[in-house]
């Protein structure tokens, strides 16, 4: 009896040890399940659903013109959606205080559309295009005043994301040069594009815990990656002149029928552009206003024939070289052949007796021609890349194009035809760009010493450093600073009794300019009949601070220089008076035009 | 029992009545020990608990002050962003305000005209340069012509309205009162 009772007992305590030992061993197997081997994936899945994650956004740099007057921006605009399958009437606290006040859906949509200026049947298709849906865009892009009057409706069934635009204030003032960017925020053209690395942003993104009413627990946020705001890129455009010189520009391609025209404006000491302007223009706020054609910067990417204007520069490469000198004389005939050339004047005259001033004054075709037989070929080409011509600028902006002068390699040039050879030598048979042709007559202007061409004064970056500012340069002498100024005092003779002299005079100021009238190609290798008609120089003579190159694009009420002097005279004065230059003081030397 | 009797009492301590001798050998000792471990162990126990509750209440009011920090923050940070917003509308409507579509539309609105004809006045030996005529709109560089030099940000409404002359006020301001009125005391002479 005693021992059966011993034994019973003895086993119920096994049976009670095992049982606990089980049950211990499966809360411990249990635990080191939760606490050891899905531990990362539990915690995860908790911070996750008390947790929220938002994207924090890297501004988009401003685009500055040298003044700092804003040209590009980055704005927030705000995308409005909505939940359809959640359209309902909802409660709203009453204007007066007093109690709450039903809205019904239809009210609700109305009331919206009164916000955002649209029909209510327009709100009400889209949310009834797919009822059940619970997402549907009823505005990709509203601007805050409208947005605030939206959020003030409180509508439940709404929902608002903020995003990044652009937006340009000054509009189409140099619109070609500041480009635009996508609806998606991608560089498509100009500055945006071309300093796209400098402008960028980048989105960073951080994570707080949140309560169930949405309120940041103290001390919970986590940044995961800093935002980082893009940097300010500072053009050497002045954007009043910029505007000035567009105004003028777009009245005079309007009065003489023209297709279009370019007007650029460098400092002659820096080779800085002040004004880039052309017509048409792209407005970067609604790019669809404008013929894709002209949506980019024409003054880097169209090469042209100049055609007389480059006449100055034939004539700089010739007294540089020794070849002539402003009072070279020619006997110059209206029509001039040479082996398989004939080269005509615009005009028909006797033989004139012209001095190399003359020929510039009278923009005679054969007198250059003529006096450029004292001087190679080869030489020529080697000056032409010496003004680098037929290379892109320093800008290296997007899109832009070399032009192609007299085709060849290092050793010289390839054999060419007697016409082209003599056709060079007053802008025919090759091509410039309209910021080359300015660059040109900036080396003319600063003495011979060819400055690079400038248009961005480099990024300044969000902690105020500044990068990519382009190398400090003395420039390089191109040709003599004799010849660049015998060059500037022959061309002042165009500006005093050539045929556009009344029509470029600025009263104080002693002004150098040339005149051109280029036929243009009709795109098969033939003249079409159609000109392009220019005016480069610079001001004042006795010193020149600035150079202003205009070009008109088949004018046809006036198709000579004449379409373009009224505009180089109009943003001449204006670029004097802008930069309080001092009249000049110096009477003009009177060269001999004839012998 | 006698031997015990006479060991003298001076051995034993002080000299005191029959039964006292006891009392004064073993009552001291327990008092001096017993009095310093009681009163420590209330006293401790009354420091842990009360820090307990000074912690605990402390924690709370932290927890509290935390809590209604973070809805100041969340309801100032609110406040912040709908500030930030109002700045960029103002901005935006600022720098399409100073474009300069909008200055030269609104100067020619008011009746501004640029004068083309740019006439200097030498410093040095007071020559003008140039036939000084007054500007009028016909001889303007420029006249402001929005679709020439689109700016779709500009609403044609912010054009100014030009200023009517008021026919019945002109000649007032043109001719002002010469006379300028007296202020203070009038002057009197002092003759004695």
């Amino acid at each position: 009896m005693t021992s059966t009772t011993t034994r019973t007992t003895r086993g119920r305590v096994a049976i009670a040890v095992l049982l606990i030992v089980a049950v211990v061993s499966v809360f411990v197997v249990r635990l080191v399940d939760i606490q050891v081997v899905q531990a990362e994936g539990l915690n995860a899945a908790s911070l996750a659903s008390r947790s929220d994650s938002t994207v924090t956004l890297g501004t988009r740099g401003d685009i500055v013109d040298a003044n700092g007057v804003v040209l590009a921006t980055s704005i927030l605009r705000y995308a409005i959606e909505a939940d359809p399958s959640a359209v309902d009437e909802f409660e709203r606290p009453a204007a007066d205080g007093s109690g709450e006040v039903t809205i019904t859906a239809d009210q609700a949509i109305a009331e919206l559309a009164t916000a955002m200026g649209l029909d209510p049947a327009a709100i009400t298709a889209i949310l009834t295009a797919d009822p059940s849906s619970r997402y549907a865009l009823i505005s990709k892009s509203v601007d805050v005043a409208t947005y605030n009057a939206i959020r003030a409706l409180d509508i439940p069934w709404l929902y608002y994301k903020a995003d990044q635009s652009r937006s340009y204030p000054d509009g189409s003032v140099a619109g070609n040069l500041v480009g635009f960017v996508g609806e998606d925020g991608t560089a498509l053209a100009g500055t945006e594009l071309t300093q796209d690395t400098c402008l960028a942003g980048s989105d960073g993104s951080e994570i707080t815990e949140t309560g169930e009413d949405g309120v940041a627990i103290p001390g919970s946020t986590v940044t995961v990656t800093d935002a980082v705001d893009g940097g300010d890129v500072q053009l050497t455009i002045n954007s009043d002149l910029q505007y000035f010189a567009q105004e003028a520009l777009a009245q005079r391609v309007t009065e003489v029928g023209a297709e279009s025209g370019t007007v650029v404006v460098t400092e002659a000491k820096t080779g800085k552009i002040l004004t880039a302007a052309e017509y048409p223009t792209v407005d970067p706020n609604n790019i669809d206003a404008t013929d894709p054609a002209y949506r980019g910067a024409k003054v880097f990417s169209d090469p042209f024939e100049p055609g007389s204007t480059f006449k100055s520069i034939t004539a700089a490469s010739l007294i540089d070289a020794g070849a002539a000198t402003p009072d070279s004389q020619v006997l110059a005939p209206y029509e001039y052949t040479s082996g398989d050339a004939v080269i005509h004047d615009s005009f028909y005259h006797a033989p004139m007796r012209w001095t190399l001033t003359g020929v510039i004054e009278q923009s005679s075709n054969t007198g250059i021609s003529m006096l450029s037989n004292n001087m190679s070929v080869d030489q020529r080409w080697d000056y032409m890349n010496r003004f680098h011509l037929g290379q892109k600028t320093e800008v290296g902006f997007v899109g832009e194009d070399s032009g192609d002068i007299l085709p060849g390699d290092v050793s010289g040039p390839t054999q060419l035809d007697d016409q082209t050879i003599y056709n060079t030598t007053f802008g025919q048979g090759l091509t410039v760009t309209a910021v080359q042709m300015a660059s040109a007559y900036q080396a003319i202007a600063n003495n011979g010493v060819r400055m690079p061409v400038q248009l961005f004064e480099g990024c300044r970056h969000a902690d105020g450093t500044v990068t990519d500012a382009p190398a400090a340069s003395t420039g390089e002498q191109v040709i003599s600073p004799q010849a660049a100024q015998d060059t500037v005092h022959m061309m002042e003779s165009v500006a005093t009794t050539g045929y556009a002299a009344d029509a470029i005079k600025i009263p104080g100021y002693r002004v150098s300019a040339k005149t051109g009238t280029a036929e243009m190609s009709d795109g098969s290798g033939a003249y079409g009949g159609a000109y392009l008609t220019s005016m480069a120089g610079m001001a004042p003579s006795d010193d020149p601070q600035y150079v202003v190159s205009v070009t008109i694009r088949k004018p046809v009420t006036i198709t000579s220089g004449l379409a373009a002097a009224p505009v180089f005279q109009k943003v001449l004065s204006q670029v004097l008076k802008t930069y309080r230059v001092q009249p000049s003081t110096v009477p003009a030397p009177e060269l001999p035009t004839t012998y | 029992m006698t031997n015990l009797a006479t060991v003298p009492i001076e051995r034993l301590g002080a000299p005191a009545p029959a039964g006292e001798p006891r009392r004064r050998w073993l009552s001291p000792a327990p008092d001096r020990v017993a009095r310093p471990r009681q009163r420590p162990r209330i006293v401790y126990a009354a420091v842990a608990i009360g820090g307990i509750a000074v912690i605990a209440l402390a924690q709370l009011l932290l927890s509290i002050g935390l809590s209604d920090g973070a809805y100041q923050i969340s309801s100032l940070q609110s406040q912040q962003k709908d500030l930030a917003r109002t700045n960029q509308a103002l901005t935006e409507q600022l720098t399409a305000f100073s474009s300069p579509q909008n200055l030269v539309q609104n100067a020619q609105a008011l009746g501004m005209v640029s004068n083309g004809n740019t006439v200097y006045l030498r410093l040095s030996d007071g020559a003008v340069l140039g036939s000084p005529t007054p500007a009028s709109a016909a001889n303007a560089p420029i006249a402001a012509n929005q679709a020439l030099v689109p700016n779709s940000l500009l609403q044609p409404e912010q054009v100014v309205a030009a200023p009517v002359p008021d026919a019945s006020s002109a000649p007032q301001a043109a001719a002002p009162d010469p006379t300028v009125p007296w202020q203070g005391a009038l002057p009197s002479p002092q003759t004695h």
